[in-house]
């Protein structure tokens, strides 16, 4: 019997999928990143 | 504070004295600046005089096969993407109403009247026929189903826009009230219609080599291509105005308000989190069209690495750098994000446009160094025109609040 793989993200697209979820996650982290008070100032100045 | 605000004309009789009281030039002579940006601007004029005598193939590497070399590449494709920040800046102060970069709008809306001048009219040193450049205009043979018609009458069009935009200072500096205000009243629909424009003819730009596809390598070319360059004209833009404005504070510190100075290191902050943000959409968007392509097998060879090197060491790790700068607040960071920013812009543009551009040829083409030096002519001539505008108008002060 052929082996078959029920499952295959590249011909599934199921690889776009990861990176769309891979990219709101990290999207949603960094703008609550950007969004938190910021740390010490180190070489601003003026 | 150095005044550039000129004596009052009371006549139009008195106005040409004064133009030519402010054409002369102030200051020494002799600066680094002008040491290096003289010779280079002199020997560009002789070689554009040899190249409209004798024709491109005189002074160009350019052929049949490769039409488009450094000065369509670097002067047009790029100059106007790096000009993106006076429509992105106008947007966030006049539509959004974030009062705070209000200072700086002066500035880059007139960095982005002169980028559109200077790099917009090198087409006209790229065009073998030069003298039909008015065509898409008058009429003659307008090329409705061509994109670089849309691109001619644009650019036109936001160069009037951006002129009304900036006439408010034209108007301070003869001291002209009336006409003053009347243009300012001007600038919510001008400002309306530049952003209009510039999202279309920024994509426009791209459009130009969807019909290129059998000649870009695959890692550059995308049907998405309007979009990439519409989404990467607004980080560039951002990335200028942070490189524009710190060497503008540097070089022209006497014409700047002491308060300016202060409040410049936080819009530079709020700059570098909404480059980050743009950055980090557009790197994806970048990886998605890189999966859905199923381009893997193409990041094992040398152009995969030239790929790889832009994608991820121009655009990633810039984007990564402005949200630790913004964080950390580090403006050291923030500022060699910007410029990383810049070079990934215009590597990416000339990517597209010149370098993997008949990218299986045997002989790949490579600029001149009449190419070079003409480019770098257009931008020390902007450069030049720059500095007369901010070292003779309110460029760099505030706006009149009434």
């Amino acid at each position: 019997m052929d082996s078959f793989t029920y499952v295959n993200i590249f011909e599934t697209k199921g690889l776009e999928y990861l990176l769309l979820l891979c990219f709101w996650g990290l999207f949603v982290y960094l703008i609550r990143y950007l969004s938190s008070p910021a740390k010490k100032r180190k070489d601003s100045h003026r | 504070m150095m005044n550039t605000s000129a004596t009052p004309i009371r006549t139009f009789g008195e106005f040409f004295p004064f133009l030519i009281q402010e054409l002369k030039p102030r200051g020494p002579w002799l600066t680094p600046f002008n040491i290096i940006s003289i010779p280079v601007i002199l020997t560009g004029l002789v070689i554009l005089v040899y190249r409209f005598i004798h024709g491109l193939g005189s002074v160009t590497n350019l052929t049949q096969d490769m039409p488009w070399g450094l000065w369509m590449g670097f002067d047009v494709i790029t100059g106007v993407a790096l000009a993106g920040g006076a429509y992105v800046i106008t947007f966030v102060v006049y539509v959004m109403k974030v009062e705070k970069y209000q200072s700086i709008v002066r500035a880059t809306v007139l960095n982005g009247l002169l980028a559109y001048t200077f790099y917009g009219g090198a087409l006209l040193i790229d065009l073998g026929r030069p003298w039909n450049a008015p065509n898409p205009y008058i009429g003659n043979s307008f090329g409705f189903s061509s994109v670089l018609f849309l691109i001619c009458w644009h650019f036109l069009l936001y160069m009037v826009a951006e002129f009304i935009e900036f006439s408010p200072v034209i108007a301070q500096w003869l001291h002209l009230e009336k006409a003053r205000k009347f243009l300012k009243s001007l600038t919510l629909v001008t400002v309306v219609l530049g952003i209009t424009l510039s999202i279309l003819h920024q994509s426009g730009l791209g459009a130009l080599f969807l019909m290129a596809k059998p000649k870009i390598h695959p890692l550059w070319w995308s049907p998405f291509i309007p979009i990439l360059f519409f989404v990467s004209s607004i980080y560039a833009g951002l990335a200028m105005i942070i490189v524009e404005g710190t060497i503008s504070h540097k070089v022209f510190r006497k014409l700047i308000e002491p308060k300016s100075h202060h409040s410049f290191d936080e819009m530079i902050f709020g700059l570098a989190k909404g480059a980050a943000i743009v950055m980090f959409v557009y790197y994806f968007f970048k990886a998605l069209l890189f999966i859905h392509d199923k381009q893997w097998a193409m990041i094992v060879d040398g152009w995969g690495y030239w790929y790889l090197l832009e994608v991820i060491g121009f655009v990633l790790v810039p984007a990564l750098m402005f949200a630790f700068g913004f964080k950390h607040r580090s403006l050291n960071i923030i500022k060699i994000a910007a410029v990383m920013a810049l070079l990934g812009i215009v590597l990416n543009r000339l990517n597209v446009s010149v370098i993997s551009f008949n990218w299986y040829a045997d002989v790949h083409y490579f600029p001149s160094w009449q190419e070079i030096v003409v480019t770098l002519m257009v931008i020390f001539a902007e450069l030049w025109v720059f500095r007369w505008f901010v070292t003779r108008m309110p460029v760099l002060s505030s706006e009149p609040r009434h």
